[in-house]
């Protein structure tokens, strides 16, 4: 077999390579040079000037608190719903809200949370006016903690519903027959097994809010963190992108810690070698105290996001309550609202396709060649580096890489900055699905006298086909909400919903802000659910043939 | 099988249309003159209103920006910058134009009042001033203040609304009359009395102010002045002062980026367009005389005009910036 | 004794037991048979208290049971993936259920039952650097320190190559009649099932075909599915054994001796 030179999989390594040497590696290795860039040559005194500001060290700080109590809380609050589906009794149909519930923020930008939170529980809040007083002060604190929660709530929730699904409940049987107490039971067969995947989601939640950009920008207030600070060193009155660059550079620490934690804590998973679900034990108590903190939860997020369909339907909240349309066809009415919109259907579109190709050749190329095992250890390190760097990071990087490019305040640096931002989650969702195929099939298909393409077009692809279909969605979807990176290279022509609504946010116009939310909600809606169908359409397929 | 191939291969040729099309979307448009601003709605409908009736309509784009963040791309970015026009505080103009000379001179004269540099022609004017709820004065017993210092005393503890030098350029007013009233040491202490009796009131934006003193939520704070002068006319119980240390102003100017052989060529006619046929709708709500033939109405004539002894810069601002930081 | 008296149960309307009744005397291996989806394991899991009945009750002993719960009843069950802790070594699962109730089995007994199933060089080893068989003993192990009324076992050779089967089949053996322990065992080969135990519950669509010793369902086959399900498959392998043996037959040379040794080895 060593003798197959594989020419056509070499070829897309280069390629997967070379994209990410000019749109990873040299970007970012600009960045670091700035930040060491001085008078006279290279030195440190960047990073004295702004470790010894009065202010970084302090927002740096805020961040991390701030970060790990979302995380915490997060993560607590992702495993009610997670054990609501996979160890109580509750109704099937709940149990489908429940999941469903569960992800609808990560199909909205973070740069709408804070709005809403701010239509919900400020001043003039609808929450606010329910109860007939404000809760609690939203700006600082209060507010990002709500954002955050919010935002990494979706991701929290699948890493842990996911592992549940995959831990052998017979194990509950067994600790239970062999005399252990029930809160035994429930931390050697619940907690033990999902060790590693809290303590996964714990990191992953932090890192994520962390780096968000959207929430501090909206309900940051006077509570400034690292994101906010950098966006300021960047595109503040004064810039400074020396000061920036070292700013970056700084928030790589924890993200690349967090990660590095991460593929630590993956030693602490259980592998089970079989699942089987069995009956759970009754408990109808147990049952309604789930179901009610999972159904308290899901309404509180849902409750935030209930504004957003309000608020741009009557005439001019709070004030004047009657029903209007007025809002919304005046942003369909306004052509640079409709221009912005289909930029962005642009963008997610051709990212998604840009996107798919690239994970699939860097997984087809790690999973399914005989390249040497140090080629292949290349394209994890790219994901797990994609995975570790901030979006602003990413999107600061590209402006100084490519200012003044003709690659500058065009869609494809949009595109390519998107591809190389979320490369990691779904190169590893490929990589698993292609490494568990048949590794005999290319062989068996050269044999009968296949090309190398023809094979992968034949066979490999139909049979990757739904996994194809969740990156391609995966990519749609975050390409329509990212901002943190497209914030720095969008142009003029170049505006996509996102970015629009940081511009908006200048001039207060929320109404315009939630009604392009909404378009975004409805369209990654729809794209779920023509993904889901397409996907669907396959499997009757598969199982018909079969 | 070729169904399937065929599907490929049509997939294949849609994304390369599609990927060429958004190439072209990028090469097309260039012909579009493209205009950043800081301007507020009011400015940026006007300017549009007087584009669009002078044969422009549909020859160009308006991107809108934060005063600090399109300061911050005009620095940085120099004559890579995307945009042909801009419209910007004129100060950031001139700090701009010596880091990265990046502006051609203009080549129509407006007649401005003033002397401006040859590359950029002011749009607006603004002033700053004293706005108090007048019910709300009455209501705590306040005596009308006379100065920005009167501000600073006990007595309006919790009472004042003020903004943020780091966000919003209003507040470069206020700060430009205490320094040059009362030197950088004296404004120091008048400014750490007034964030003291602002407390949650310093705000970000530079219409906050007027807004909270509007809600009765502060009896007094700093804002634009013709704001002020608009809400009384509307018969709102708005009251405004002079401060005694003087009504410095800000203008926001259009200038052309230079961009070589690459210059728009229509950017010039635009900008004279919007200094032509914008000036008349702008001053209904920027309402200060710029140019030649302007009217001036006496309401808006504020009692101690004044202009900063050093040349307003970007580094000016960077060292109030830090002066105020120091007074939180 | 474990009697069921009209046991039914059903799933989203569709029954899957239907008036079940049931005699196991103690001490007896009754292997429970039938093809997938007949009904078999939700009777295990009846048995073990998993799942609750719609109707119909169980005795243990005399005592009604029904509405016992898993916990109370003292059965014990062997799943056919072992369900082995993998975080804790072979000696802390087997010892595991001790923490819970201490001295249920002395150390004595347990070093004894290490010894029967054969573990004692396996104590200290994680269970994934163990074999299959391995497992099983180790899971039978950790079951028997429970001292169950009641051995369930969930096809316990299915994940077992041929030579291992046979070892472990003995084993199940040595231990119900060393320790007089009612065995209820599932399977879907009737090979197994024949071999293994005194009885045989044959079930199909949710009720029993045939209940009887080995003997009486290869002599009188109470129905055509018992004919043609289950000895039929068995008349299969006779043959292609008898066609692989002729020649050593037609010698004279008996097979069995060979085959002892070899599950003796294997062990």
């Amino acid at each position: 077999m060593k003798n197959i030179k594989e020419k056509e999989l070499k070829g897309i390594y280069a390629l997967v390579i070379g994209l990410f040497l000019v749109f990873l590696l040299v970007p970012i290795l600009l960045l670091l040079g700035k930040s060491f860039e001085c008078e006279g040559g290279l030195g440190l005194s960047h990073y004295v000037d702004v470790l010894t500001g009065k202010g970084f060290l302090a927002a740096f700080g805020r961040s991390l608190w701030i970060a790990s109590v979302s995380a915490v809380l997060t993560t607590f609050l992702a495993f009610i719903l997670a054990y609501t589906i996979h160890y109580t009794n509750v109704p099937k149909g709940f149990k489908k809200f429940i999941r469903l519930a569960a992800v609808v923020p990560m199909l909205l930008p973070t740069i709408t949370y804070g709005f809403a939170i701010i239509y919900s529980f400020g001043k003039q809040g609808l929450l606010t006016r329910l109860f007939g007083r404000q809760l609690f002060d939203i700006y600082g604190m209060n507010g990002l903690l709500i954002g955050y929660v919010i935002y990494t709530l979706p991701i929290s929730f699948m890493l842990l519903s996911n592992t549940m699904s995959f831990i052998d409940k017979k194990f509950m049987i067994v600790s239970r027959i062999m005399g252990d107490k029930p809160l035994t039971t429930f931390f050697g067969t619940v907690i033990r097994p999902l060790a590693g995947t809290l303590a996964a989601s714990f990191v992953q939640c932090f890192f994520l809010c962390f780096t968000d950009f959207g929430i501090p920008a909206s309900v940051g207030g006077r509570y400034e963190v690292a994101a906010a600070v950098l966006y300021n060193e960047m595109l503040g009155s004064v810039p400074d992108f020396h000061r920036g660059a070292v700013v970056a550079m700084c928030m790589l620490i924890p993200s690349v810690l967090s990660i590095a934690l991460l593929r630590y804590l993956e030693k602490y998973n259980i592998r089970y070698s079989r699942i089987s679900e069995i009956e759970r034990k009754k408990g109808p108590a147990r049952d309604f105290c789930f179901g009610l903190l999972s159904g308290t939860i899901l309404t509180g997020v849902l409750c935030i996001f209930a504004v957003l369909f309000i608020v741009p339907v009557v005439q001019e909240w709070p004030y004047q309550m009657h029903l209007t349309f007025r809002h919304i066809s005046s942003v369909f009415a306004d052509s640079r609202l409709v221009e912005v919109y289909k930029n962005s259907i642009l963008v997610a579109v051709l990212t998604a396709f840009l996107g798919t190709l690239t994970v699939y050749g860097a997984a087809l190329a790690s999973a399914r060649s005989r390249l040497p095992e140090a080629w292949k250890a290349v394209i994890d390190a790219i994901a797990l580096v994609t995975n570790t760097i901030p979006g602003m990071v990413i999107g600061i990087a590209f402006l100084f890489a490519f200012s003044g490019t003709p690659l500058q305040n065009t869609f494809l640096i949009i595109i390519i900055c998107n591809v190389v931002h979320f490369f990691s989650t779904p190169y590893l969702m490929m990589k698993g699905a292609l490494s568990k195929m048949n590794a005999s099939w290319e062989t068996t298909a050269r044999l009968m006298g296949d090309t190398w393409f023809r094979t992968i077009a034949c066979v490999v692809t139909p049979n990757a086909m739904s996994t194809l279909l969740e990156v391609f969605s995966y990519y749609f979807v975050n390409a329509m909400v990212t901002v943190s990176a497209v914030i720095f290279i969008a142009g003029a022509r170049t505006m996509v919903i996102t970015t629009k609504i940081k511009e908006l946010q200048y001039y207060t116009k929320f109404n315009e802000i939630f009604v392009l939310s909404l378009l975004i909600l409805a369209t990654n809606l729809a794209a779920k659910a023509l993904f889901g169908y397409l996907a669907s359409c396959r499997e009757r397929k598969n199982k018909e043939q079969k | 099988m070729k169904n399937r191939k065929r599907i490929t291969t049509l997939g294949l040729a849609a994304l390369l249309m599609m990927s060429a099309a958004a190439a072209a979307g990028c090469s097309g448009a260039d012909k579009q003159v493209v205009i950043y601003s800081n301007a507020d709605d009011e400015a940026v409908e006007a300017m549009k209103h007087a584009l669009d009736g002078n044969g422009y309509e549909g020859k160009y784009l308006i991107q809108t920006f934060g005063t600090s963040e399109l300061g911050g791309k005009l620095l940085a970015e120099g004559t890579n910058i995307e945009a042909d026009l801009v419209t910007m505080s004129s100060f950031y103009l001139e700090s701009a134009q010596e880091q990265n000379q990046m502006f051609q001179d203009l080549t129509f004269d407006a007649k401005p009042l003033e002397a401006y540099p040859a590359y950029y022609s002011p749009i607006t004017k603004q002033e700053g001033a004293i706005i108090v709820n007048t019910e709300m004065m009455k209501e705590h017993n306040l005596t009308m203040p006379s100065c920005i210092k009167d501000l600073a005393k006990p007595e309006y503890a919790n009472l004042i609304s003020v903004t943020d030098i780091k966000s919003s350029s209003t507040a470069w007013l206020l700060m430009q009359a205490i320094v040059s009233e009362y030197g950088e040491d004296g404004a120091k202490e008048v400014l750490s009395g007034i964030y003291k009796n602002a407390g949650p009131h310093i705000e970000s934006s530079g219409s906050a102010p007027l807004k909270k003193v509007r809600a009765g939520e502060v009896a007094a704070g700093f804002g634009l002045r013709h704001q002020a002068v608009a809400d009384q006319a509307a018969g709102l119980p708005i009251d405004f002062v002079d401060p005694a240390e003087g009504n410095f102003s800000l203008t926001e100017s259009v200038a052309v980026i230079d961009k070589g052989d690459k210059t728009s060529s229509q950017a010039m006619g635009m900008a004279e367009c919007i200094i032509k046929y914008g000036r008349s709708e702008l001053q209904q709500t920027y309402p200060l005389p710029i140019y030649e033939g302007e009217t001036d109405d006496a309401a808006n004539k504020s009692a101690y005009p004044k202009v900063f002894p050093e040349k307003l810069t970007v580094d000016l601002l960077k060292k109030h910036q830090e002066l105020s930081e120091s007074c939180k | 004794m474990l009697e069921l008296k009209q046991i039914k149960k059903s799933y989203d309307g569709v029954t899957i037991l239907n008036n079940m009744n049931l005699k196991i005397e103690e001490g007896e291996i009754v292997s429970i048979l039938g093809p997938s989806g007949c009904g078999k394991t939700t009777l295990l899991n009846l048995i073990l208290g998993i799942t609750d009945a719609d109707s119909g009750e169980i005795y243990f002993n005399g005592q009604n049971i029904t509405d016992v719960p898993m916990e109370a009843r003292g059965f014990n069950i062997v799943f056919q993936d072992y369900a082995l802790f993998p975080n804790l070594n072979v000696y802390k699962n087997i010892t595991y259920g001790l923490r819970n109730k201490p001295g249920i089995s002395t150390s004595q007994e347990v070093e004894e039952l290490i010894g029967l199933l054969g573990l004692r060089e396996h104590l200290s080893k994680r269970i994934d650097q163990l074999s299959g068989g391995q497992k099983q003993r180790v899971a039978l192990a950790r079951t028997m320190v429970m001292k169950p009324k009641i051995l369930l076992l969930d096809e316990p050779l299915s994940a077992l190559d041929g030579v291992i089967k046979e070892s472990i089949k003995e084993k199940i053996k040595e231990i119900a009649r060393e320790f007089k322990l009612t065995t209820i065992i599932v399977t879907h080969d009737p090979e197994e099932a024949l071999t293994l135990s005194d009885k045989v519950l044959i079930v199909n669509q949710g009720s029993i075909a045939q209940f009887g010793t080995p003997d009486e369902i290869i002599s009188s086959p109470a129905d055509s599915f018992v004919r043609e399900f289950i000895l039929n498959q068995l008349e299969i392998k006779r043959n292609h054994i008898f066609t692989l043996f002729r020649g050593e037959m037609e010698s004279g040379l008996s097979s069995n001796k060979d085959a002892d040794r070899i599950v003796k080895q294997a062990v």
